[in-house]
């Protein structure tokens, strides 16, 4: 539905480069990127806040790039929300019916089932100024969402809230995309909203996109150091392929399911990795021997670095460690699988 | 150092600080109170004088005419110079502050020479628009010295406006247009009327360029500021007085009006009153 074609855009010290993304109806399309990526001005470009360079941004066949902002009939939620200070919340929210011209009778059915819908009754009356951000947010949506936008921007909706709030805007940004069906694009910095929310990512980083698929996809097979790192694969792992084994030190040769020849680099989750103190004789092709250099308690869990010529981490319940008896510079075997091994 | 020696300075510098404050504030006070002690008393009559109630009126008419015009063209220039980026820029803006940096008898002169020697300005008159020694020449003097103020007061408050609320505003489908008006213009109001108080005051007290433009005549181009210096000049001290109570009254209330508007934008203006 919405598709964004080569687009180019320099703007001070933001650069995209060559974006081309394909948004299905429907769809909650995130794009993840570290902050300062130029992930806003993508927004701003698809919205119409600037001209793009290069490039062009259409809507089915019809190309919007060339269109004012108020033609475009996109919906903008900004980051801190950019509510109308001087209008009250219900002034907010009515601003697009009125802007929009639409009946008036239609603009009050629209705007009686956002507010019922976002449960925001009780802030009508209220300034924006007097509102938690939470409530900011929910008026910000309405407002947009009252006007059937063909598809909502969400500038980072959840990084301006406390972690508590942002767990119960994160399924309320659910509820609202599985009952509205908005498309939505939603850019973050935090993968966990990306597995939470989205039904495709795009990884952006230096103004370009690196990679898109569906969160799982991209979190269990990266396409490059930097979206591995990114998403949180630990146990990046450099090496040089020799048909399914990878030999990344003199003495250690990682199985894997994919050949490979070459320089090659790899990754294994942490929580592929099973510990144990003696040699297991088990499925998992690879079995290394090491010793355990950090142990860090993380809630239920240890993640544990093993020391084997390579350094290893890996994700141990409590009670594994306990029944073990694990400690710092113990010697132990790590194990996986050559099916947890990913190539990149 | 001594422990006496630290303190001594310290009292030295504390005393320094409390005694300049308090000859300036002693200073002001008492070279106005000496206007209002003479003017007070014979306001009444005064203000009953024929003469007076001329001033007054014109000085109304002329300065509300004036901020009006101000902010006709004040609004949409400080909206560019905030929003827009053009070649010269810089330039502009250095040429949009120099009525400022002028004394005011010299922008008068200037706009004489502009009016009263061009074609353009012959033209002007020819068509009844004249300029010269006319209430319409004290309008135009205000104008022309006021204007940079009501500019600046009210581009701090335009840069101090997120464009990011008329680009939202726009998404929901505004036009630019419609966009300014229930946008930025509402969220730029006290910026504004700190504008008109102290464009609107000043317009009140402008007296050079004016004089220098429409002349000191009585009864035709006799302002305030007018009133009192023609009433001085012959020695109508009583008349004189009145009207410098008047225009203190006046200013001394602006100046409050302004303070209640409170924010930035006072405070850069008020670096800026005379």
């Amino acid at each position: 539905m919405l598709r964004i074609e080569n687009l180019c855009k320099k703007l001070g010290s933001f650069e995209l480069t060559d974006i081309n993304l394909n948004i299905e109806k429907d769809e909650y399309f995130i794009v993840l990127g570290p902050t300062g990526t130029g992930k806003t001005v993508l927004l701003e470009l698809i919205a119409g806040m600037y001209q793009p360079d290069k490039g062009s941004v259409w809507f089915g066949d019809a190309k919007i790039s060339d269109l004012y902002p108020e033609q475009r009939s996109i919906g903008f939620v900004y980051q801190d929300y950019a509510l109308f200070p001087h209008l009250t919340v219900k002034e907010n929210i009515f601003f697009g019916i009125k802007c929009r011209g639409i009946d008036v009778n239609e603009g009050n059915k629209r705007f009686r089932e956002i507010v019922d819908f976002l449960n925001i009754e009780y802030l009508l009356d209220r300034f924006p100024s007097t509102l938690s951000g939470g409530e900011q947010q929910r008026t910000a949506i309405a407002r947009a969402l009252v006007t059937s936008p063909r598809i909502l921007l969400l500038d980072e909706p959840l990084s301006a809230l406390d972690p508590r709030t942002k767990q119960i805007f994160q399924e309320e940004l659910r509820r609202i995309h599985d009952n509205l069906k908005t498309t939505t694009l939603h850019i973050t910095h935090d993968f966990s909203e990306a597995m939470a929310l989205g039904s495709q990512v795009g990884v952006l980083h230096n103004g370009e996109i690196m990679q898109v698929g569906k969160p799982m996809e991209v979190f269990r097979h990266p396409n490059s150091h930097f979206v591995a790192e990114f998403v949180g694969a630990e146990n990046i792992i450099e090496g040089h392929g020799r048909g399914k084994t990878i030999e990344v030190s003199n003495n250690i040769n990682i199985e894997t399911i994919m050949d490979k020849t070459g320089p090659s680099t790899l990754t294994i989750r942490p929580e592929d990795i099973i510990i144990s103190r003696e040699k297991l004789f088990s499925s998992a092709q690879n079995n290394i021997p090491g010793k355990i250099i950090n142990m860090i308690h993380q809630g239920p869990l240890y993640r544990i670095t093993v020391d084997a010529d390579i350094a290893l981490t890996a994700l141990v319940t409590m009670q594994a460690v306990e029944e073990m008896g694990l400690q710092k510079d113990m010697p132990v075997w790590v194990a996986f699988k050559s099916a947890a091994v990913h190539v990149l | 150092m001594e422990k006496s020696e630290v303190r001594g300075q310290n009292i030295l510098f504390t005393a320094v600080i409390s005694i300049s404050i308090a000859f300036l504030t002693g200073f002001i006070i008492l070279a106005i109170s000496m206007v209002l002690l003479k003017g007070l008393p014979n306001m009444i009559p005064s203000i009953l004088s024929r003469e007076i109630q001329f001033a007054i009126k014109l000085s109304f008419l002329t300065s509300v005419i004036s901020t009006l015009l101000c902010i006709a063209i004040a609004v949409p220039v400080s909206y560019g110079m905030s929003r827009l980026e053009f070649f010269g820029k810089r330039f502009v803006s250095t040429v949009l502050d120099i009525p400022i940096a002028l004394p005011p008898i010299v922008s008068g002169v200037a706009l004489l020479l502009l009016f009263g020697t061009t074609e353009f300005g012959h033209a002007l008159a020819a068509r009844g628009i004249q300029f010269i020694f006319t209430p319409l020449g004290i309008i135009l003097a205000q104008f022309f010295v006021n204007v940079p103020y009501m500019i600046k007061v009210l581009g701090s408050t335009m840069n101090d406006i997120d464009p990011r609320m008329e680009f939202v505003a726009r998404t929901l489908g505004c036009s630019r247009l419609q966009a300014f008006f229930k946008i930025t213009l509402p969220l730029a109001r006290s910026g504004l009327m700190a504008g008109i108080v102290i464009t609107w005051a000043r317009a009140l007290g402008e007296f050079g360029a004016a004089l220098m433009l429409a002349g000191a005549t009585r009864l035709k181009t006799e302002t305030l500021p007018v009133s009192l210096f023609l009433n001085m000049s012959c020695g109508d001290l009583k008349l004189a007085l009145a009207a410098a109570s008047l225009l203190i009254i006046i200013s001394v209330l602006s100046l409050f009006l302004f303070e209640i508007m409170g924010g930035k934008q006072y405070e850069l203006s008020r670096s800026s009153l005379y």
